[in-house]
This record gives structure tokens, C-alpha cells and sequence, in this order.
């Protein structure tokens, strides 16, 4: 039998295809790489010149000059502290009764697992009016301060957390889940002292992500009152506030000149600290990756 | 690795090899039996076989148990084989112990001795003794050359077999003299199937250590057939 | 041969009666409606290695499962009949499984160690149940009973999942060991390991069987064979449509490999199916 009867050779309308579908895949990464470089590109052009250490620890002002992006930068940094104090325990505890008590054939279980899965895709301003109607005013009646802000942002993100985190949950074997509970431990000491331990690079990796899209965020702070022209950084969870994001919207607004570079030093800043956390992310999670 | 199987493997051969001591302690108590007429031992020796027999089932079901547990191989499963071969060998040994202590009475008490053939058995017991002692240490050693040796043993053994019948046709004219000589015939054939039975184990040992089974040319007949494993 | 009557095999006479440490009588577990096995009346007895052999689907894993109530935790699953454990009720009102689990402890099919040292692994136990003692002490006598302390006493720290196979496994064991069980269970133990770490684990069953009561669950007939004192068989049966387990023969092992009297065994055993 000669060597080209024994394997046969792909018929080549197969061949041309494969091909062709190749090239569509490349070029569709092309175009979207293009994209996102000229965007880069353009903020880059605009921001460079304004970037600077001042910029980074003055308070912002009339004169563009001397306009800084320290009490947003504190800002969104109390933010975040809350927010993660705030989604940690709530989204970990869920996705812990989730995953290890909840049974999955009840009714109300697979209501709450639903639920999550939509929350989710809501629109981030639902979540700002939710805030503004329940935690600014209404019931907690905090005002539009810091903690408000936090804890919106935290709804905002909560059901991310807990879809990560019930995913780290559930990617510890059950092997481990037997090994411990046929030692005689319990079901809280087999959660406690074996499956969280081994899904914090899950879970971290999933707050994480949940902040970083958090911090982004403008239109639920907006709708909540982050104050547009704040001079000082917050002074506790309880003052008043701004964040990165809201001064980059203001100074867009700004029709007097030189206010625009601001913006896009801001974009600047926003976008490295963003690409900072996502790195790390990613990096936790190609660590922990594959450990079973 | 697998301890437990080991000592089972070992204890089945010292069971072998206790069977075979029992088998010299029978011969010795014939010999002694036919010198001096004493059919009290021989009655001794009768009844001992059932020692022998016991312990030819033992060892029977403890091989069956050792196959079908710990499935032994090669040099293991060739040391099965032959024990189970040798310890039939062993029990026949001493099924002619007890055929030559169960000639002894048929004489009467008076026998009419012709003491030139007893002497002449005396010495066949003796030579079958040894061959029997040797061929456990063949085992015990696993020594070819030991085993092999055996055959020219019992040349001699056969050879005073020829010797015994041929003083038996001399014995006498009467007719009390020519059927003890007749039994006398029968006490040296077993003597002879003794020395028979320890070069079969002689060859089993071969097996064991070769994973050949060849039979060992003996006097009574040409080499025999080389069976391959 | 002589013409007396010797019997084919002395009886053998044990130097101390049997001790049940399981009496099962008419035992049923299913799954929803579903029986997996079924009919299950025996006893398992004190320091011996009881192997349950038998076709995949027979309801032997189901069945050693029940023994330390590891199937409390597949919500499906319940249990009929009575099983008891050195006379108690092993399911009655007031029964602790954690307590349960205490006394009658567990190897795995694949070695499960945690991902955690060597030492954290078979402290996590007494470490959990609130043992007290010295616990380096514990971990050390553990792991010399399991037959691995001179392996691993200079890396005690490092993770588990440094080892081999078999040296997991034997991890496993010494973790079971460490809470001071009376009976351990072991589903399969070997089946994932080389010959080599297979003899290992059965040299290891042999020694601990002094101490412990053992009950083992294969499909590989020749390691029933070899270390096991006592055997069951299971089957399934086709029971009007439905496929159940049952137990069909329960003898001492030599009795099942030499000379069963059900003829499904001697199938089995003979591997004429399954």
C-alpha cells in the first residue's frame, strides 16, 4: 500500500476552508487590536503632557494649570475599601451557602441562583437609582457620602464575587470534600479548614476583577450625588466625595481650554490602574491554575 | 515485598522436608524391625504412616490453597509443581515401608531365616536410607550435581536387589524356607521402589533449578525422554 | 494410603472465638426509589480482612459506604434493615456520624491527600476531632504504622503532592490511622497504583490487620485472594426487570477460591463473567 493510500490527504474544499477561516480569526483580532490601540493612541497624545506628580497630589482648580487628581484618586481609594470590606464577607458567604448547603432541588435555592445570574447584567444606573432610593435616602438615610457610595458599588458588583467565588468553591475536587468529612470532620470544619483555604486564589482573583470594574464605574455615583467639585479627600466614610471617574467626566464638560488634556491624563491614570489589577488577576490565576 | 507469601511458600517446603525426615525415621524402624524379627516396630510402623498420609493432605491442600491465592510463577511455580509431585513420591516411601513391615509377620515368629539374605536386605535398607537423606538435601540445597548423584546410588540398590532374588532361589527345598524367601523378594522390591521414589525427587530438584524435567539415566533402564518445560 | 479416614482439611481451630465487629441483617440501600443492593444479612468479625468481590454495578462500594454512613451524604440515598456496629444501631435516633466516622475510618480509590505537608495531612484529623496528645508524636506513630516515616521524616513540611502515587496513598492510610479508628474501610485502594506500591499497600493490610479490623473493597479477584481472611461475593441481579445487588456467597477466602458452592461464584472466580 503506498504511503498516500494508507493516510489519505485532506480533499482541498477542506483545506481552503480551513484556511479561510484562519484568516477571518486573524483579522478580526487585527481589527479589534487596531481599535484599541488607536484609542491608547489618541488619549496618549492628549494626556502625556499633563501627567506629572503634581497632577497626581493637587487638589483640582479653575486654572487647568494646576488642577490635580488627588481628592478623586482618595476617593475612589475609600471607595474601594469599602467596597471590598463591603463584598467579601456577603459574596463569599453566598456562594459558600450556595455551593455547600443549599439544596439544590428546593425551589427558593435555584430562585436565588437565577437571581444572581441576572443581577449581574443589570444596568449600572439601576443600581445608582437602587442606591439613591434605599441608601442615600430611604431606610439607611446616609446621605450622599462615602459609605453610600461604597456600598452601591458593592451591589453593583456583588453578584460578580459571587459567581467567581462559587466557581473556586466548586473547582476544590470533591475527593478533598470526602477525604476530610470521612476523617470525621464536620461540614463547617471541612469548608473552613479545607475548601475556602484552597479557593482564596479564586476568590481573590474574583474580588479583584469585581474592583476593577467597580472602579470604572460613573453613572451609579452620578445618580447617587458624588459631589462634582470637591477639593479635599474624604475624611471618613462619612463625608462627601468624589472619584476618578467623576472628575474625568467634569473636566470632558469643561468647554474653557486645557481641561481636556486633563481628562485624558485622568483616562491615563484610571487605565493604568486598571491594566495594574487586571494583571494581577491574571497572574493569581495562571498560578493557581490547574493545582488539582 | 509480599512477606506473608514467602513464609507461606517456606513453610510448605519444610512440611516437604518433615515428611521426608518422617519417611527416614520409618525406613530406620524397618531395617531395625527385619534384623532383629521384632513385630512389635513393625506394627509401630504401620501405624506411624498415618503421620505421612496427614501430612501428604496437609501439604496437598496447602499447594491447592497457594496456586489459587498467590498465583506463584517461575522458579515459585516450578517449586509448587514439584512439591506436589515429591510429596506424592514421599507418601509412596512410606507405603513401602509399611508393605515391608506388613511381610515381616507373615512369616510367623520362627521364621526360617536364611541370615545371608537379611544381611544382604539389611544393606539395601541402608543404601535406600541414604538415598532418601540425600535427595532432602538436594532439595534443602537445591543441589543438580547432589540429585544427579543419586542414580548411581541406586544402581547399587538394584543391583543388591539381583543379588536378593538370586539367594532367594538357592534358599531351600522346603517348602516354610522357599515362602520366606518368596516374601524376602517382596521386602527387596520395596526397598528397591525407595530408592526409585528418592531419584524421582532427585529429578523434581532438577526441575526446580533447570525448568527442565529430564529423567536420570538409571540402571534399569536406557536415558530417558528430555521433556522441555 | 492407608485406609483410614483423614479428613481433606483439619478443622481449623481459631485460638479465640470470632468477635462481630458488623452484624448485618437484611440490609437495603437505594437511591430514590431505585434499590442498589439489596437483602444483605452477614457479619464482618474482629482483626480480619473481609474483601467484597464482585461484578461493577453489584453494590459493594454502596454497601462499605453504609459501614461508616458516607452515604448520609448522597441526599438520595436511604437505608433499610439493621446495621450495627459492635451491637449498636449504627443508623438509630442519636447516633453522631461525625462519631461514626471516629471509630470506623476511610481510604480512597485515588489517593485524596490534602494540599497541604505532609504533616498538616495527618494532623488535619486529630487536629479536627480535638484529639489530644502530642502531635508530633501522633504524626510520627501514624506514619511508621502506615510503613512511611523513614520515606519522608526529613520532609515533613513540603506538600503531599510531591509524592508518588503510592507514597500518597500510604499518606491517606497514615492519616486514617492518626484518629485512632477501630475498623478501617478501604474502597479500592490500590486500583490506581503499580504493581510495586500495590504490593506495599497489601504487606501494609497484612501488618495492620493485628491491630485493626479491615474491610476492603476490589475488583482485582488475585488481591482478595491474597490478603483477605474472608470473602464476599457479590452479583447483580436481574430482579424482576430491575438489576439489585446481593450477596450470593460469604465464606473464608480459600473456601471461595478453592471450592465455592454457588455456581455463580465459581463464574466469577473463574472468570467466566464480570
Amino acid at each position: 500500500m503506498s504511503a498516500a493510500a494508507a493516510i489519505p490527504a485532506p480533499r482541498r474544499r477542506e483545506r481552503t476552508k480551513g484556511r479561510a477561516f484562519r484568516w477571518l480569526l486573524l483579522s478580526t483580532i487585527v481589527v479589534s487590536g487596531a481599535l484599541l490601540v488607536t484609542l491608547l493612541a489618541d488619549v496618549a497624545i492628549d494626556g502625556t503632557t499633563s501627567l506629572s506628580w503634581d497632577f497626581l497630589t493637587s487638589a483640582p482648580s479653575f486654572d487647568p494649570r494646576i488642577a490635580g487628581l488627588y481628592p478623586a484618586l482618595m476617593g475612589t481609594v475609600w471607595l474601594m475599601g469599602g467596597c471590598v470590606l463591603f463584598i467579601v464577607p456577603v459574596g463569599v458567604a453566598t456562594a459558600v451557602y450556595l455551593e455547600e448547603y443549599a439544596d439544590a432541588r428546593r425551589w427558593w435555592n435555584r430562585l436565588i441562583e437565577i437571581n444572581v445570574q441576572n443581577l449581574a447584567a443589570v444596568p449600572s444606573i439601576v443600581y445608582g437609582i437602587l442606591g439613591l432610593a434605599f441608601i442615600v435616602r430611604g431606610p439607611l438615610s446616609l446621605g450622599p457620602v462615602v459609605l453610600a457610595g461604597s456600598l452601591t458599588l458593592g451591589l453593583l458588583v456583588l453578584p460578580v464575587v459571587i459567581i467567581t467565588a462559587r466557581e473556586a468553591i466548586r473547582a476544590v475536587p470533591p475527593s478533598i470534600r470526602e477525604g476530610s468529612l470521612a476523617l470525621g470532620a464536620t461540614q463547617w470544619q471541612t469548608i473552613w479548614r479545607q475548601v475556602l483555604p484552597s479557593s482564596v486564589p479564586g476568590i481573590a482573583t474574583g474580588v479583584i476583577l469585581a474592583l476593577s470594574r467597580a472602579i470604572g464605574e460613573t453613572a451609579p455615583l452620578i445618580v447617587i450625588g458624588a459631589a462634582g467639585y470637591v477639593a479635599f479627600a474624604p475624611s471618613g466614610p462619612d463625608s462627601a466625595f468624589t472619584a476618578v471617574p467623576m472628575q474625568i467626566y467634569l473636566w470632558i464638560s469643561e468647554s474653557r481650554t486645557g481641561f481636556a488634556e486633563l481628562a485624558a491624563a485622568g483616562i491615563l491614570v484610571l487605565m493604568a490602574v486598571l491594566l495594574l489589577m487586571n494583571g494581577v488577576a491574571i497572574w493569581l490565576r495562571n498560578k493557581y491554575e490547574g493545582k488539582w | 515485598m509480599r512477606v506473608k507469601y514467602q513464609e507461606d511458600l517456606a513453610e510448605l517446603e519444610v512440611s516437604v522436608m518433615g515428611a521426608i525426615d518422617m519417611v527416614v525415621g520409618q525406613v530406620d524402624r524397618v531395617i531395625e524391625a527385619l534384623m532383629h524379627q521384632d513385630l512389635a516396630l513393625a506394627s509401630a510402623v504401620i501405624a506411624g504412616d498415618d503421620r505421612i498420609d496427614g501430612r501428604y493432605l496437609e501439604v496437598h491442600q496447602g499447594i491447592l490453597s497457594m496456586l489459587a491465592l498467590q498465583a506463584p510463577v517461575a522458579e515459585d511455580l516450578r517449586l509448587v509443581a514439584a512439591l506436589l509431585h515429591i510429596v506424592k513420591h514421599v507418601e509412596r516411601m512410606g507405603d513401602q515401608c509399611v508393605n515391608i513391615a506388613k511381610l515381616l509377620p507373615l512369616s510367623g515368629h520362627d521364621a526360617p531365616r536364611r541370615d545371608e539374605i537379611v544381611e544382604v536386605l539389611v544393606r539395601m535398607g541402608q543404601f535406600a536410607r541414604s538415598e532418601v537423606v540425600q535427595c532432602r538435601a538436594a532439595l534443602a540445597s537445591r543441589d543438580v550435581a547432589l540429585a544427579e548423584d543419586l542414580v548411581s546410588r541406586d544402581r547399587d540398590v538394584n543391583l543388591l536387589q539381583r543379588e536378593v532374588f538370586r539367594l532367594a532361589l538357592e534358599a531351600g527345598d522346603d517348602y516354610e524356607t522357599r515362602e520366606w524367601a518368596m516374601h524376602m523378594t517382596l521386602v527387596a522390591r520395596a526397598f528397591e521402589r525407595i530408592g526409585d521414589n528418592a531419584v524421582d525427587i532427585g529429578e523434581q530438584v532438577a526441575f526446580v533449578v533447570t525448568g527442565l524435567f529430564r529423567e536420570f539415566s538409571d540402571s534399569s533402564s536406557g536415558p530417558g525422554p528430555t521433556l522441555h518445560r | 494410603m492407608t485406609s483410614s479416614v483423614i479428613a481433606a482439611r483439619d478443622v481449623e481451630t481459631r485460638e479465640t472465638p470470632l468477635e462481630a465487629v458488623f452484624s448485618l441483617d437484611n440490609v437495603q440501600v437505594c437511591y430514590g426509589d431505585v434499590p442498589a443492593v439489596a437483602g444483605v444479612s452477614f457479619e464482618l468479625y474482629k482483626n480480619e480482612i473481609t474483601a467484597f468481590i464482585g461484578p461493577s454495578g453489584c453494590g459493594k462500594s454502596t454497601l462499605i459506604r453504609c459501614l461508616n454512613r458516607m452515604t448520609d451524604l448522597i441526599p438520595s440515598a436511604s437505608i433499610s434493615g439493621s446495621l450495627r456496629y459492635h451491637g449498636i444501631d449504627l443508623y438509630g435516633p442519636g447516633v453522631d456520624p461525625v462519631q461514626v466516622r471516629k471509630r470506623i475510618g476511610m481510604v480512597f480509590q485515588k489517593p485524596n491527600p490534602f494540599p497541604k505537608s505532609i504533616y498538616d495531612n495527618v494532623a488535619f484529623g486529630p487536629r479536627v476531632l480535638g484529639m489530644e496528645g502530642d502531635m508530633d508524636e501522633i504524626v510520627e506513630r501514624s506514619l511508621r504504622k502506615a510503613a512511611l516515616w523513614d520515606e519522608v521524616r526529613d520532609r515533613l513540611r513540603s506538600n503531599a503532592f510531591g509524592m508518588s502515587g503510592g507514597q500518597q496513598q500510604r499518606l491517606c492510610i497514615a492519616r486514617a490511622l492518626a484518629i485512632e479508628p477501630d475498623v478501617i474501610l478501604m474502597d479500592e485502594p490500590a486500583s490506581a497504583l503499580d504493581p510495586i506500591s500495590t504490593a506495599a499497600i497489601e504487606d501494609l493490610m497484612l501488618e495492620l490487620v493485628s491491630q485493626y479490623s479491615i474491610v476492603i473493597v476490589t475488583h482485582n479477584m488475585q488481591q482478595a485472594a491474597r490478603v483477605s481472611n474472608r470473602t464476599a461475593f457479590f452479583n447483580v441481579d436481574l430482579d424482576g426487570g430491575r438489576r439489585v445487588g446481593r450477596l450470593v456467597e460469604y465464606a473464608d477466602t480459600e473456601t471461595i477460591f478453592t471450592n465455592p458452592s454457588d455456581p455463580r461464584t465459581k463464574e466469577y472466580v473463574t472468570g467466566k463473567f464480570g
